[in-house]
């Protein structure tokens, strides 16, 4: 991007250096999905830097995870094993994780944690501790070069060759940004589960297994855990579906949701999904909620009522094989992607596609007794 | 004694559902859209008002923002606050949540003695959750994030958080900051009385004054290198339009709904996913 007649800037010393780490996270030594994806997003930026990729897992008896970040790209794992970490609590991990980047030559370059709700709860203080920056919820991370120039703050003025992109899309906006922090070390970001894509695992993959101290204060203690509550059972989980039916604000109130309810239970494997404005408005709770600070999902259907498709929304959804959108503003950008539209009042449509769905069935019993004939 | 110090951080949001405000291009132009309390706010609202009736003691309300913020601030005095601080100067411009997380702590000292931080769980214009924990951070507190119910028992805190795929039962001691997932009650009603007094309150500026004090940087002390755009350690590097797909889209418009739906479900493969029925 640099013009051609410009001076060329100095490298900056603030310029980043360290390795690319990836923080783990498990639930009572499940490890979670966003951790393997963080891998593969890891290797790629260490790739690019010729650097290597670190990982830190903390917990008690971890078993084979630490072997298993291995496998999944990493080239040292850093293990913290204590019983005081057997289950996530912001303090503990807090303590093992701002020693342990302290106890580092030269800080990481990149750290990276899943915007679940530990690590968003864990990255903040970390980049607290740091005065480092942080982007939530990245939906693209890159590494490239950046010049530099803003005369309001002269000391960062220069050239920094590998700055960590976060990429995320940008309020109320169709516009993506790119936010940068290299001055800072280390560079953090978050990514929703289900953004990044894994590695495939290399069981010959080589990687160290280095054990590191766990030196907690009186202090870190002060919250306890009395319960973890596992809710498996509550239906089908909506990255799980295979359909998922969703609602926005365009049902008009709470009461909408049963129409979509109505239209889901028409098929096997299927899920409610919503907007997030209607999350905000409390008609239907979080662990429903579809796009860039709900959940990513790719079902093989999805059908979006009176959803207009804010950018938040469709980086959530977008890649669904077939999406079908009903929405009575012809103007609304869900029109943009869907791959079918429907201009429409939701409470005319929906009903009627649920009287059609299960007269169809009867319907095409009857045309196949005719064929075959 | 004489209850609970509980503080409630809120801030005043563009109101994604209203089109004022947003230019043609989809950016927006914040001086011109309508402003609204941000919505997760008002669960930390709710937590921090009925923490005050279960328990007793005092609410208050603390904001940063551009002088209209004080709307918000009004708002929660409506629901029962009992007095508020709006953290407003220009030097706080372009703050990213580092910055506003230092800004809110100098705030909440100048603000005194807190055993309670209620915060919402997140804003919508940032999207982050990042600045209740960045606070806690700065003040050295637990915290309890993505909170869905909570007490005080003997002294202590009992709360229920979120967790992926489930939940956690914590207990912990005070002082302590929560974030408050919208999975909490949602906020109720103003009372009218309350309103009513607010708006008497809102035509006499000296009176308004001892509920709602306007400071800025130099009264609760902060250090200005570590504010707004040079506290910051973030940019905004580039900006780029989310390509549309466009011109894909099979449209059905125009008929009755009987014929767009079975439009739609002779061109696509809904059927296949139906529930088998014997």
């Amino acid at each position: 991007m640099s013009e051609p007649e410009s001076e060329p800037l100095a490298v900056s010393p603030f310029c980043p250096k360290g390795e690319v780490l990836v923080v783990a996270e498990h639930i009572l030594g499940e490890l979670q999905p966003v951790t393997l994806e963080l891998l593969g997003a890891g290797r790629i930026l260490a790739d690019k830097m010729g650097r290597s990729l670190l990982c830190i897992v903390m917990g008690e008896n971890l078993g084979d995870i630490p072997q298993k970040m291995i496998e999944y790209g990493a080239d040292t794992v850093f293990v913290a094993d204590h019983p005081e970490l057997k289950c996530y609590r912001t303090l503990p991990y807090r303590r093992v994780v701002c020693d342990f980047l302290e106890s580092l030559s030269e800080p990481p370059h990149t750290t990276l944690l899943g915007s679940t709700t530990t690590g968003r709860d864990l990255a903040p203080r970390i980049a607290a501790h740091f005065d480092t920056g942080l982007t939530a919820d990245c939906t693209e991370l890159d590494i490239g070069p950046y010049e530099h120039k803003a005369k309001a703050d002269p000391a960062k003025i220069g050239l920094y060759p590998n700055c960590l992109y976060a990429i995320r899309p940008s309020f109320g906006e169709s516009l993506k940004a790119r936010i940068l922090g290299p001055w800072k070390n280390p560079q953090m970001a978050t990514t929703r589960p289900g953004v990044m894509v894994p590695n495939k695992p290399d069981a010959n993959k080589k990687g160290k297994i280095v054990k590191i101290p766990v030196n907690l204060q009186p202090d870190d203690l002060r919250l306890v855990v009395a319960e973890t509550i596992r809710e498996m059972d509550k239906g089908i989980k909506l990255t799980d579906a295979e359909v998922i039916v969703s609602g926005g604000y365009g049902l008009g109130t709470a009461d909408g949701f049963n129409l979509v309810r109505d239209l889901a239970a028409c098929f096997d494997n299927a899920a409610i999904g919503a907007s997030r404005k209607v999350v905000d408005l409390g008609w239907i709770p979080y662990h429903n909620q579809v796009g860039q600070t709900g959940k990513t999902v790719r079902p093989k259907l999805y059908i979006a009522c009176g959803i207009s498709g804010a950018i938040q929304h469709r980086v959530g959804m977008s890649k669904s094989d077939t999406i079908i959108a009903i929405n009575k503003d012809p103007d609304a950008p869900i029109f943009k992607f869907a791959h079918h539209g429907i201009v429409g009042d939701v409470y005319q449509i929906i009903p009627e596609m649920i009287k059609q769905l299960k007269e169809k069935k009867v319907a095409r019993g009857v045309e196949a007794v005719v064929g075959s004939h | 004694m004489s209850g609970y110090n509980i503080f409630v951080l809120v801030k005043q949001v563009p109101d994604q559902g209203s089109k004022a405000g947003i230019n043609p291009d989809g950016t927006i132009d914040r001086a011109r859209a309508k402003r609204m309390l941000n919505p997760f706010d008002r669960y930390a609202l709710q937590a921090a008002l009925h923490t005050k009736k279960s328990y007793g003691g005092t609410v208050t309300a603390i904001s940063m923002g551009p002088p209209p913020a004080v709307e918000v601030l009004l708002e929660t005095l409506e629901h029962g606050v009992d007095r508020g601080f709006l953290l407003s100067d220009k030097r706080l411009a372009a703050s990213d949540t580092l910055a506003t997380a230092y800004a809110l702590y100098k705030t909440v000292n100048f603000a005194g003695k807190f055993d309670i931080i209620f915060c919402g769980l997140q804003t919508t214009d940032g999207d982050t959750a990042q600045v209740g924990p960045q606070l806690a951070e700065r003040l050295g507190l637990p915290q309890i994030t993505y909170c869905e119910d909570f007490g005080i028992e003997d002294g202590k805190v009992h709360a229920r958080r979120i967790i992926e795929g489930g939940v956690q039962k914590v207990i912990t001691e005070m002082p302590v900051l929560v974030t408050v997932a919208n999975s909490y009650h949602p906020l109720e009603y103003k009372s009218f009385r309350g309103a009513w007094r607010v708006q008497q309150l809102a035509r006499k500026q000296e009176e308004l004054r001892q509920f709602i004090k306007t400071i800025d940087l130099d009264v609760i002390g902060a250090d200005t290198d570590r504010c707004g755009l040079k506290g910051s350690p973030t940019i905004v590097a580039a900006t780029e339009k989310v390509g549309e797909i466009g011109g894909s889209c099979q449209m059905h418009e125009g008929h009755a709904p009987d014929e767009l739906v079975a439009e739609v479900i002779k061109a696509t493969t809904i059927r296949e996913f139906m529930v088998a029925k014997k």
